[in-house]
């Protein structure tokens, strides 16, 4: 090991090493941040719905004008609907997940808790927990008997007896005790019992925060699409392209008298949804790229600079007995060194970038794994930018040491 | 100790082609220190350099201290010129960014010896140079005549059987000159090959033996050798 000439050798040269480990520093605190950020949003991208994405197809429409009859016609469009060729289940449903249009409800476990859990509350048609393929894992889905309209809740004719609820709302209402056949102050004064769990089903956005995106209910609660503004179909994943042509038609033989405003695959709304956190994904890799390679450069053009500075002492070194892989094992160990230095003090500035961020931006805290990965992309990029000029330099012919200087 | 049965060392351009050295045949036995001169361009430089293994001949052979120098590869090249020959150039040649210590600590690393071993050779050599107390000095803060000093100490620390001195005195004053060649002369009294190239009458004449290097070819213009020793050149 030459260790010790070679951190002799910096501190007589500590202006350009010092330029040098505070570019690999800068990098590396921003390369950790970066990567940290793609990852988180990457992670995002993959969240889970809880429902059956690659069957289901969502089509949003609207009434124009008053639809007196609009549940009777829904009836008729669910049945419409189910007859195309490739539908295996149709329901309405107020929203989606990933939609981003959400109905957002408090609830507690006691009457007049003040201390309520927000919570994303869908209702639709009775096929609606088979149509997103929700599993229920404890307790039972609705009867028959339990749906109401929304209109008899509404104008207090009746009340929704009954609610199905995520496992992740149910550990946070009810952590020591099992959910099903507990009360739960949905919908006013007078409860719901609990007659469900199911495992997941993500809401339509985070709009109330990350710590709530476990959390939702179904209710047995029947509306028209005019309400509702959606129908979900589910279909054989293959004929999923024949039936999204058919819906227009089905549904204006139906009625021309409203707005279909769209009709796509589940894929696509998820695609829409996390645009943004592809984009910044992207984008942040950009510049991160951008920023290891302008640090490659700033090594090659360091070392190449110091290869030609040391032509002589490297010619020195070869006639003293050095060999081309003790020349190349020099250039690869100093900017290892010069590379370390900067790798530890970026980790210092990562966290204060980080500590920065969670502050501005209720960005999470960056966790180890992360740094692990940013001082191997440094070393990787130093020592594959300093491999062509170590290269060059095993070249220099220890026969220079003869010439006249 | 080196043996160069004519060698031949050719340099070619697209136009030129240069016959730096023309068959050159040379003996130097154990304890000989032998001067080779000669005119600006007639091949010395381009002598010491394949005698030293900083430069590949073209044809000829070439023993060094029984070893046939032309099949070797980088490795065994640089790992026979680190333990077999030490050298003195004209320019000093020390690292400017290493002290005294590092600079005679170069050699020595290439060697894989232990730290302890290392210390105890650059303390004994910087001291038979008598710079043990400037150890930690760097080469700028140091006279020629010292930095020289340090050069020899750097060649001597491996225990080399061959020193070659590439003009060791071009660069001093006469002062410096007769205590640096009053150390190598030393060194060879105590065993060590000396090899040097000059152009100095006065520092050939301290020679047993000289070697005249014309146009790529060597010969003996004085025979002093010493007792026991034979020589050939041609």
């Amino acid at each position: 090991m030459h260790l010790h000439p070679i951190l002799s050798t910096l501190r007589r040269h500590r202006t350009a090493s010092a330029l040098i480990v505070l570019e690999i520093a800068v990098t590396c605190a921003i390369v950790s941040n970066t990567v940290f950020l793609v990852q988180e949003r990457l992670s995002r991208m993959n969240n889970s719905s809880g429902v059956v994405e690659d069957e289901l197809i969502v089509v949003q429409l609207t009434g124009i004008g008053e639809k007196p009859d609009a549940a009777a016609a829904t009836e008729v469009d669910l049945s419409a609907l189910r007859s195309i060729p490739g539908v295996r289940h149709v329901a309405t449903s107020n929203m989606v997940p990933f939609g981003n249009s959400s109905w957002n409800t408090s609830i507690s476990t006691i009457p007049d808790d003040p201390n309520t859990v927000n919570s994303a509350m869908y209702f639709g048609s009775q096929d609606l927990l088979e149509v997103m393929g929700l599993q229920v894992t404890a307790g039972r889905d609705f009867a028959p008997e339990e749906y109401v309209t929304l209109d008899d809740v509404q104008s207090k004719k009746a009340q929704a007896p009954a609610v199905i609820i995520t496992r992740g709302l149910a550990n946070r209402l009810f952590p020591d005790k099992p959910p099903i056949g507990q009360p739960l102050y949905v919908l006013g004064k007078n409860p719901q019992t609990v007659v469900g769990v199911i495992e997941h089903l993500a809401r339509p956005n985070e709009g109330t925060g990350r710590e709530n995106a476990a959390y939702a209910i179904v209710l047995p609660l029947l509306a028209p699409y005019t309400v509702t503004g959606n129908y979900v179909l589910r279909a054989d994943a293959k004929q999923a392209s024949q039936v999204l042509t058919s819906v227009d038609t089905t549904l204006n033989r139906i009625d021309r008298g409203r707005v279909i405003m769209g009709r796509k695959p589940f894929a696509e709304i998820r695609r829409e949804y996390f645009s943004q956190d592809r984009s910044l994904a992207l984008l942040l890799t950009g510049v991160s790229i951008a920023l290891l390679v302008v640090t490659a450069m700033g090594i090659v053009g360091l070392a190449s600079f110091w290869v030609q500075q040391r032509t002589r002492q490297i010619g020195i070194r070869r006639a003293l007995g050095a060999s081309r892989g003790d020349i190349l094992r020099y250039f690869l160990l100093e900017n290892f060194i010069l590379a370390t230095i900067g790798i530890v003090l970026g980790m210092a500035l990562s966290y204060g970038i980080n500590l920065w961020l969670m502050k501005a931006y209720q960005v999470a805290r960056l966790p180890g794994t992360v740094l692990p990965i940013g001082a191997a992309l440094l070393w990787l990029v130093g020592q594959l930018a300093v491999l062509g000029p170590a290269l060059r330099a095993t070249k220099i012919s220890p026969a220079i040491a003869t010439r006249a200087t | 100790m080196l043996q160069m049965k004519e060698v031949s060392k050719v340099f070619r351009t697209a136009t030129v082609e240069t016959r730096a050295l023309r068959a050159l045949s040379l003996e130097v036995d154990e304890g000989q220190f032998v001067a080779i001169t000669g005119p600006s361009g007639s091949g010395k430089t381009t002598f010491l350099n394949i005698a030293g293994l900083l430069e590949e001949f073209s044809s000829g052979t070439y023993m060094l201290d029984g070893v046939n120098v032309a099949n070797l590869d980088d490795r065994a090249r640089s790992r026979l010129r680190n333990e077999k020959i030490g050298f003195v150039f004209q320019g000093f040649n020390l690292i400017p960014d290493l002290n005294l210590f590092d600079n005679v600590d170069v050699p020595l690393r290439y060697r894989g010896m232990t730290s302890g071993d290392r210390r105890k050779r650059i303390e004994a050599a910087l001291d038979r140079v008598g710079l043990a107390k400037r150890m930690r000095h760097f080469p700028a803060e140091l006279s020629g005549g010292q930095q020289q000093r340090v050069a020899i100490a750097r060649a001597i620390a491996g225990d080399p059987k061959l020193l070659l001195a590439d003009e060791p005195t071009g660069n001093l004053d006469s002062e410096m000159a007769r205590e640096v060649m009053n150390l190598l002369e030393e060194l060879n009294s105590q065993g060590t090959v000396l090899v040097i190239v000059t152009h100095d009458p006065a520092i050939a004449s301290r020679a047993p033996r000289n070697v005249h290097i014309v146009d790529g070819v060597a010969a003996d213009v004085e025979r002093k050798p010493a007792a026991g020793a034979t020589t050939t050149a041609s």
